[in-house]
């Protein structure tokens, strides 16, 4: 919303005020550029293009995330759960579907299989979202609004215990995963190779979020989307459905972390845990950027990303995950509402 | 004339009873049941080993849920760390009680010390969790709890020299006896040491300041309570009394692994056990905790071929009570008891 201010006439003591009013961006901005020189000192075309697939990952997942809670102010403890949910539906839709695809011997069928698989895991997202929305957040909803925030928190923690015992239940502890989507080598790229699985899951992060963005941004649906993240009450009176719009919002938020969870599937194997590591580095994403801030996640994800990264090269694999979330613990002290300083509608309530 | 005085007497007798029984923090109900408790498992079908175990199992988790209340059911802010405080306890008192030689540290102290040492450790990491959250409300609090237990998780994890990490480490027990009642009778003592305290804190005047900044932090503030006093208090006792419980956890079980024990899926069975109790009671997690594990591990016990059914039933269990009846076991209890009062007093 900040207007441009033409070339000429921004002195230094503009951008002086600038950078105050922004400092909590601007001191991570700079910190993030020394880490990506860093990084790419140390490690090389490799490792930033791992930083762009997991940070385009982890923004794909963080925009579920803020989404949920922007809208409908769940702080969504399940969300690695669809991730995980996602992994499964691709194993069990990939695996025979490749087998069939490869005996028919088409290079078309067998290069759009993971494509479908990851289609199909999205859509199963897209239900289970609209399953779990009316079953469980839906009467909570209408019985009381009191104390929200934190009753929906726990709601989905004891979900998240459900799907994750229910899995184990139903499916067993035993990991399943594919070596590969595509059967192909490795692309060279400035002396690095890539796996081809790698790009593709990079596109459909891009994908998936431009398409959100375009959803969110033009359609009437997603105007209506963002009318009841902004002011509930004023959503109701121009006649938006509100139970509509908070389904459809949960499904969005489940379909995209069903469909990272799918095409990582060769990274994270599926098994009924999986889902942990992508909620925590998720829940780092939005906390840095700001409980809410869909736009804020997309950037945030890369952010996250790349202290991983560093973290695993400077310091060792094993401190993954202390390293972050120590830097998050700070920024939560520091900058609550995060480095975008965003207000989310009734966060002050509870 | 002469009975009716002796009745009088008995009368003030009995209410005098009551007063006592109601300054240490139970109810005479509640005090029959726990000597009932007590001297459970000196008789038949309670004395068999594994109903001793369970017996443990459910003081245990009743101590944690006391614990965790004080916290969450109080000043309001789910303590999502506190398996990880529980686990920081247990590793502390395990290290210092350690004899082991190829660990980095082998003092090799008594356990009956190094619980209070591991105590004291978990109780000045909750005195900086309370300092930190300070400004924080609500989910916040809780998220940042949350990420302080990822990373003390992930710390004992690392110190591999200390913890032998992933593998996990095998601290000296109190007793070295094949049978489990003694460690019955250490549990409960705990237990009821843990309630007792924090029941007396809840009902003096630090309750009700606990309860006002719970309600609303502005208001307490506006009406002269100090929150900062208050919330360092609070995490600090609670964290205290789980480094406690983590201690006996180490020298009971004899093993400590990382996620055995810290992970944040124990901190969401307590917080089961807490709220299926009653938020804000202190009593009714306790109570709750006992017939719960019996049932959950009879549960697991008969279907082994269906690993996992009792930790959904769990998780079932408790969405159902946040959706439908938030008040808990606690508050079911005190709406029949006002239901039993009413329906006599018609009479």
């Amino acid at each position: 919303m900040t207007t441009e201010t033409p070339a000429a006439t921004l002195t230094s003591v503009d951008l002086m005020t600038r950078i105050k009013d922004n400092l909590p961006v601007v001191v991570v901005s700079v910190f993030s550029v020394i880490l990506f020189v860093l990084v790419g000192i140390e490690g090389g075309p490799p490792q930033l293009f791992n930083v762009i697939v997991t940070g385009g990952m982890w923004a794909l997942l963080a925009t579920g995330l803020a989404l949920v809670f922007g809208v409908m102010n769940i702080p969504h403890f399940a969300h690695g759960e669809s991730f995980m949910v996602g992994a499964y539906v691709s194993y069990f839709t990939f695996t025979p579907m490749n087998k069939f695809f490869l005996s028919t011997g088409s290079k078309f069928l067998i290069y759009s299989g993971p494509i479908l698989a990851i289609i199909a895991a999205g859509l199963a997202g897209c239900v289970l979202g609209i399953i779990i929305e009316r079953i469980i957040f839906a009467p909570l909803r209408h019985r009381t609004k009191e104390g929200w925030i934190m009753n929906a928190f726990l709601l989905t923690v004891g979900l998240s215990f459900i799907l994750v015992n229910g899995t184990t239940l139903t499916l067993g502890p035993n990991f399943r995963g594919i070596p590969r989507y595509y059967d192909v080598p490795a692309l060279e790229f400035m002396g690095a190779f890539i796996a081809v699985d790698r790009i593709v899951a990079t596109a459909i992060a891009i994908v998936t979020i431009g398409s959100l963005w375009f959803f969110l941004r033009q359609t009437k649906t997603g105007r209506a989307i963002r009318a009841v993240s902004q002011d509930e009450t004023g959503a109701q009176l121009v006649g938006i459905d509100l139970d509509f719009i908070q389904t459809l919002t949960f499904s969005l938020a489940t379909g995209t972390a069903a469909i990272s969870g799918a095409s990582l599937l060769f990274m994270f194997q599926a098994y009924p845990t999986v889902g942990l590591t992508p909620l925590y580095f998720a829940w780092y994403v939005v906390m840095l950027v700001g409980l809410g801030n869909v736009a804020g996640a997309i950037f945030g994800g890369f952010i996250v990303a790349l202290l991983q990264s560093a973290t695993q090269l400077f310091i060792g694999l094993s401190w993954q995950s202390v390293v972050p979330t120590a830097v998050m613990i700070l920024v939560l002290i520091l900058a609550p509402s995060g480095i975008f300083g965003s207000e989310v509608k009734g966060i002050q309530e509870q | 004339m002469n009975s009716t005085a002796t009745y009088q007497e008995n009368q003030t007798a009995w209410e005098k009873i009551v007063s006592f029984i109601n300054s240490i923090g139970f109810s005479p109900l509640g005090l029959g049941l726990l000597i009932i408790l007590a001297i459970l498992p000196n008789f038949y079908p309670f004395s068999q080993e594994y109903i001793i175990r369970w017996l443990i199992m459910g003081a245990f988790l009743a101590a944690q849920a006391v614990a965790f209340d004080f916290t969450a059911g109080y000043i309001n802010i789910v303590n999502f760390g506190f398996a990880a405080l529980l686990g920081l306890g247990a590793y502390t008192s395990g290290i210092f009680a350690n004899t082991t030689p190829f660990l980095l540290y082998a003092p090799g102290l008594n356990p009956w010390l190094t619980i209070w040492i591991g105590a004291l450790m978990a109780g000045l990491v909750g005195f900086v969790l309370g300092i930190l959250t300070l400004r924080l409300r609500g989910i916040f609090a809780a998220v940042l709890a949350w990420f302080l237990g990822i990373a003390l998780m992930g710390l004992v994890n690392n110190l591999t020299e200390l913890t032998r990490g992933p593998l996990g480490m095998n601290p000296v027990k109190f007793i070295e006896t094949p049978n489990n009642l003694p460690y019955f009778y250490i549990i409960l003592t705990m237990m009821v040491m843990i309630y007792v305290v924090l029941k007396l804190v809840v009902r003096s005047n630090i309750g009700l300041a606990f309860k006002a900044i719970g309600q609303n932090p502005d208001a307490a503030r506006a009406s002269g309570i100090n929150p900062t006093k208050y919330l360092v208090f609070n995490f600090t006792l609670s964290a205290f009394f789980a480094g406690l419980l983590g201690g006996f956890y180490a020298h009971f079980f004899g093993s400590l692994t990382p996620s055995t024990l810290m992970h944040t899926s124990k901190t969401v069975e307590v917080l089961a056990i807490a709220y299926i109790g009653g938020r804000g009671s202190l009593w009714g997690g306790l109570t709750i905790a006992f017939p719960f594990v019996f049932f959950i591990e009879a549960l697991r016990s008969n279907l082994t071929s269906l690993p996992g059914l009792h930790l959904v039933i769990y998780g079932v269990l408790m969405v159902t009570i946040m959706i439908y009846y938030p008040n808990g076991f606690s508050g079911f209890y005190f709406w029949a008891v006002a239901k039993v009062k009413s329906f006599f007093k018609k009479k």
